[in-house]
């Protein structure tokens, strides 16, 4: 067996740049790698630069086969799956790091760099924050300095490669960008997408069980943003419409029974004003739409409205999407309330909450009428011990009556739900709508964030000669939470329990600060779909486009864009500028009448401008001796103005 | 010059006996576009030409996949990335192209050689631009030079440095510069087809038959003041040199003896004859003549050279050696 050769450190001009290129790539992405591979990938970088550091021989290969195969399995292990970008990262990772391990020559670098592009690729896959694009550009400068360290001569600086990778990236610069422009997007996947399941998100869950989980997230995550065409409604009008729940089996409500809902029909009735506005959404994974009550169009493709009133999408919204949408505040909703109709929205599991159900059937015994017992209800709610909070005490079996008599503590969810148990124990047709209320105005852009904090459950009923009117429970107790929203409610609570005022004016002037440029970049960067990208396109005066009259422009923007850096790489290799003395001198050559010669010095040139005597000899030695002076002797600038002088004369 | 035969061996010789003859049909077609060049040659634009490399290749297949990748997932900034790694591959295949145009190359020059040698082909290379130039190589057949930057204004001589195996001119019909400048995504090219020549002088037989005899002319001896001759130089050792002249110092070294020659001494010459060597094959013959020449120079012997049709008075130095070591080079039986 042969002896293990060592390195020679041929690497160390470009294994640093290299190893620093894999790292800014790997970044991104430790967060989300079982912390073996990062120690991994760490461990054999610094190893691999000690080894060419110190010319030890790389490990053997016998030793190498092993930690590949260690570590293939370690991420079977630990994925049980190769595809997707979770795997498919941390199988690049151990890549990077394994190749690290068997990199010899200087060429073997570029499995090296390849594998850092995709890492960068694939984090862009996972995340796309505003940073993000800087970061990779910035990554993106380095593996491309790295590439012009592996083949550049030992004598080339690292920092003329450095400048070198970058002004050939701002030369690619213009080109990206428009072929960014210009590539026509498409709305739908090849293929589908797999979801990589490791970043949850926040979103509205389609049951309802209050009771169950004690605290309700205070997530500051962005659900959407919104901007209004004109005015902007009012917080109290501010009810963005989600999900519907219909059925209450004594602990949670669901809206998975559409069997007998989805023949209802519904007639829409609006009045007043209408408010358009523009909605970008972030993803949910789930189908629902929110749009402000009550919406009646909206231009997202393969979305519907369903029987009561709510928007969903054919498939989950697992990206960002925007849309525009119109809805009248001022509505009314007509159903054909048959008795089957009637007897389903008033459903009740047998045996259960029946304390709730005598309270109710008191009080509407008591009442009037059905506003008036709503009415009722509301004041009860307004005037006894009840209390708005956001981590209520658990409620066990039978929570709406343990909510009602005992604990008396709760948020949206569980006055929603009592208020509607309450309704369905007299008889009276109601529902549960989940979804967003309220929001907080952005100031410096204008638009309005609804948060995950601002999830909200309000009821709907149904009354005679009414329809569906819209009840919010919550409103009665926690008023202060319809007309300022959750967040703000939400805040001052928090600074009671930590013992501070309210945030300073300062912070919170920058997060919204940071909030304008995330919903620019939302809109603009990320957001520049099929439909963005139609209108930029009519913007710059395109008529109808479409995705051939899109790359004819892409191909013709390139060519010419292509042509200008042509041109700047010539004017780069152009020749020096001559020097005015030259210039001079050449001028009294052509005036001597002679063929000048290659390699043939100033004062060869004079002994054969004398010979020639086609000049006074005079002229030809002051001319030949100031031309010499005014380049190498110590005084050039006198010597310079005679050669002016001497070529003057003789022009 | 290779060229499609028949019947092939397999398929791989059938694939480089196609690609081998399709280059050489392009190398012809590239020599009768361009014409014979000048000694001086200015690269234009025009002549130089571009291909993506195999780097190139696997760089344009990632792209496309990234390409798929983002149109799939709809991923604003995965195009981004994706079109930035595109302008690059644009801009590497100008920089690439533009880094060889407008050098100025030139023969400078080769050595003879011995045949069996290597003829160094030194070219000079002249960066008359304000930028400099990277990772610059020739080639030609046989042979690669070392590869170079040329900053702004640098003038370097690349070394071409071909095998030979017999006697005689050795014309270089083509050689080529090329560069794989910035990321090795593209290798542009330009053949040059200059005068360039070598002279190859016949192998110096490795055993030769002892070299004619040596005459000895005396010469008039001249003594300077203290009645010393000047010291002039070593010859081999002839019987009947004086052992006060002989180099004990250069014997003890090297084992050779050599007699001290001084000048104004006696000159002895040797006549190297053609016609006298008992040895049927010509390209022997020369090599034994070459052998004693090469031998004679080092000593300060004067010697003489007899070829058919040629000769050459017994003489010494440089240019002597060089014509008489030219004539054994070119020697040609029929013409002799």
């Amino acid at each position: 067996m042969a002896r293990p050769r060592g390195t020679d450190g041929s690497l160390l001009s470009s294994l640093p740049w290299t190893l620093g290129a894999l790292g800014l790539s790997i970044a991104p992405h430790v967060p989300y790698l079982p912390i073996w591979i990062t120690l991994a990938f760490f461990g054999c970088a610094a190893w691999r630069y000690l080894i060419e550091r110190r010319r030890r021989p790389l490990p053997s290969a016998w030793f190498r086969a092993g930690l590949a195969l260690v570590c293939f399995l370690g991420v079977l292990g630990t994925y049980s799956s190769i595809s997707g970008v979770g795997p498919g990262s941390a199988l690049l990772a151990v890549m990077a790091s394994l190749k690290l391990l068997e990199t010899r020559k200087r060429r073997d670098q570029f499995v090296l760099l390849f594998i850092s592009i995709f890492l960068v690729m694939s984090s862009l896959l996972r995340e796309q924050f505003l940073w993000s694009l800087p970061y990779m550009l910035g990554a993106i400068t380095v593996i491309m300095t790295a590439w012009l360290r592996m083949s550049a001569s030992p004598s080339e600086s690292a920092k003329r490669s450095f400048a070198t990778g970058g002004r050939l990236l701002l030369y690619a610069a213009p080109l990206a960008l428009a072929m960014w422009v210009f590539f026509p997007r498409i709305a739908t996947p090849f293929w589908a997408v797999p979801i990589d399941s490791s970043r949850a998100t926040s979103g509205l869950s389609d049951t309802m069980s209050p009771g169950d989980i004690s605290s309700l997230s205070m997530s500051n995550e962005v659900a959407f943003r919104v901007s209004f065409d004109g005015r902007i409604p009012e917080p109290r009008e501010r009810y963005w419409r989600g999900l519907v729940l219909t059925t209450f089996n004594g602990r949670s409500w669901t809206g998975r029974d559409p069997e007998i809902s989805a023949t209802a029909r519904e007639q829409i009735r609006v009045a007043g004003d209408p408010v358009s506005y523009q909605v970008t959404l972030e993803p949910t994974r789930q189908q629902w739409v929110f749009a402000l009550d009550i919406p009646r169009s909206w231009s997202l493709a393969q979305t519907f409205m369903g029987p009561q009133q709510q928007l969903a999408r054919s498939t989950p919204i697992d990206q960002r999407v925007a849309y525009e949408a119109v809805s009248y505040p001022e509505y009314r909703v007509e159903s054909d309330m048959r008795q089957v109709y009637r007897n389903w929205y008033s459903s009740l599991p047998a045996n259960s909450n029946r304390r709730t159900a005598a309270l109710a059937l008191e009080m509407h015994a008591a009442a009037l009428s059905d506003e008036a017992f709503i009415n009722a209800v509301l004041e009860m709610f307004n005037k006894e011990e009840f209390y708005y909070t956001l981590e209520p005490p658990p409620l066990g079996s039978n929570p709406v009556d343990r909510f009602l008599f005992d604990t008396r503590q709760g948020f949206c969810e569980h006055y929603a739900s009592a208020f509607s148990v309450m309704m369905r124990s007299v008889g009276i047709p109601s529902r549960i709508v989940l979804g967003y209320h309220g929001g907080e105005i952005n100031p410096l852009g204008g638009h309005l964030i609804v948060r995950q904090s601002d999830a909200h459950a309000w009821t709907e009923v149904w009354l005679e000669g009414l329809g569906w009117r819209r009840v919010d429970p919550t409103a009665a107790v926690a008023p202060e939470r319809i007309d300022y929203g959750a967040s703000d409610a939400a805040l001052e609570g928090l600074g009671e329990a930590w013992g501070l005022s309210a945030p300073s004016e300062f912070l919170h002037k920058l997060t919204m600060s940071i909030d304008v440029l995330n919903a620019k970049w939302n809109d603009w960067i990320l957001g520049y779909g099929p439909d963005k990208q139609q209108g930029f396109m009519e913007w710059l005066g395109m008529d109808d486009p479409n995705w051939r009259k899109m790359m004819l422009t892409l191909i013709a923007v390139v060519v010419g864009l292509v042509m200008l850096i042509s041109v700047l790489l010539m004017l780069r290799y152009r020749p020096p500028p001559k020097d005015e003395a030259s210039v001079l001198y050449m001028r009294f050559i052509r005036k001597t009448g002679l063929e000048p010669v290659v390699g043939e010095t100033a004062i060869e040139f004079e002994q054969r401008a004398l010979r020639a005597d086609t000049l006074p000899a005079d002229a030809v030695t002051s001319i030949t001796e100031a031309y010499l002076d005014s380049r190498y002797g110590p005084y050039r600038a006198p010597a310079f103005e005679r050669l002016k002088v001497a070529v003057g004369s003789i022009v | 010059m290779s060229s499609i035969q028949w019947p092939f061996r397999n398929a791989q010789g059938i694939a480089g006996s196609l690609k081998s003859g399709v280059s050489e049909r392009v190398r012809r077609w590239a020599r009768k576009r361009q014409g014979a060049d000048p000694s001086t040659t200015r690269l234009r634009p025009g002549r130089v030409y571009i291909l993506p490399t195999g780097v190139g290749l696997v760089f344009s297949i990632m792209a496309f996949a990234m390409l798929l990748g983002s149109m799939n997932y709809n991923n604003n900034l995965s195009f981004v990335l994706t079109f930035i790694l595109v302008g690059i591959g644009f801009v590497s295949m100008h920089q690439c192209q533009r880094n060889l145009v407008g050098l100025e190359l030139s023969f400078s020059g080769a050595e003879p050689v011995f045949a069996r040698q290597s003829l160094r082909f030194g070219i000079a290379v002249t960066n008359h631009s304000r930028n400099a130039r990277h990772g610059i190589r020739l080639y030609c057949e046989g042979a690669v030079s070392e590869v170079q930057d040329l900053q702004p204004g640098e003038s370097r001589i690349f070394v071409l440095s071909v095998p030979t195996s017999s006697r005689g001119w050795v014309t270089l019909d083509r050689f080529g510069i090329r560069t794989l400048f910035p990321f090795e995504l593209f290798r542009a090219w330009a053949w040059l087809h200059m005068d360039v020549t070598g002279l190859v002088y016949p192998q110096p037989a490795t055993h030769p038959p002892e070299p004619p005899p040596t005459m000895v002319a005396h010469g008039h001896r001249q003594h300077d003041a203290r009645g010393e001759e000047d010291f002039a130089g070593l010859r081999k050792y002839h019987e009947g040199d004086s052992p006060r002249h002989v180099a004990w110092k250069a014997f003890a070294r090297s084992g050779q003896m050599l007699s001290k020659q001084f000048a104004g001494a006696d000159t002895s010459s040797q006549w190297f004859d053609f016609e006298e060597i008992a040895e049927a094959d010509l390209e022997q013959r020369l090599s034994i003549l070459t052998r004693w020449i090469v031998d004679a120079d080092r000593t300060l012997e004067d010697y003489g050279l007899r070829v058919p049709g040629h000769e050459y008075e017994p003489a010494h130095g440089e240019a002597h050696r060089r014509a008489c070591l030219e004539a054994l080079a070119l020697f040609d039986e029929a013409t002799g």
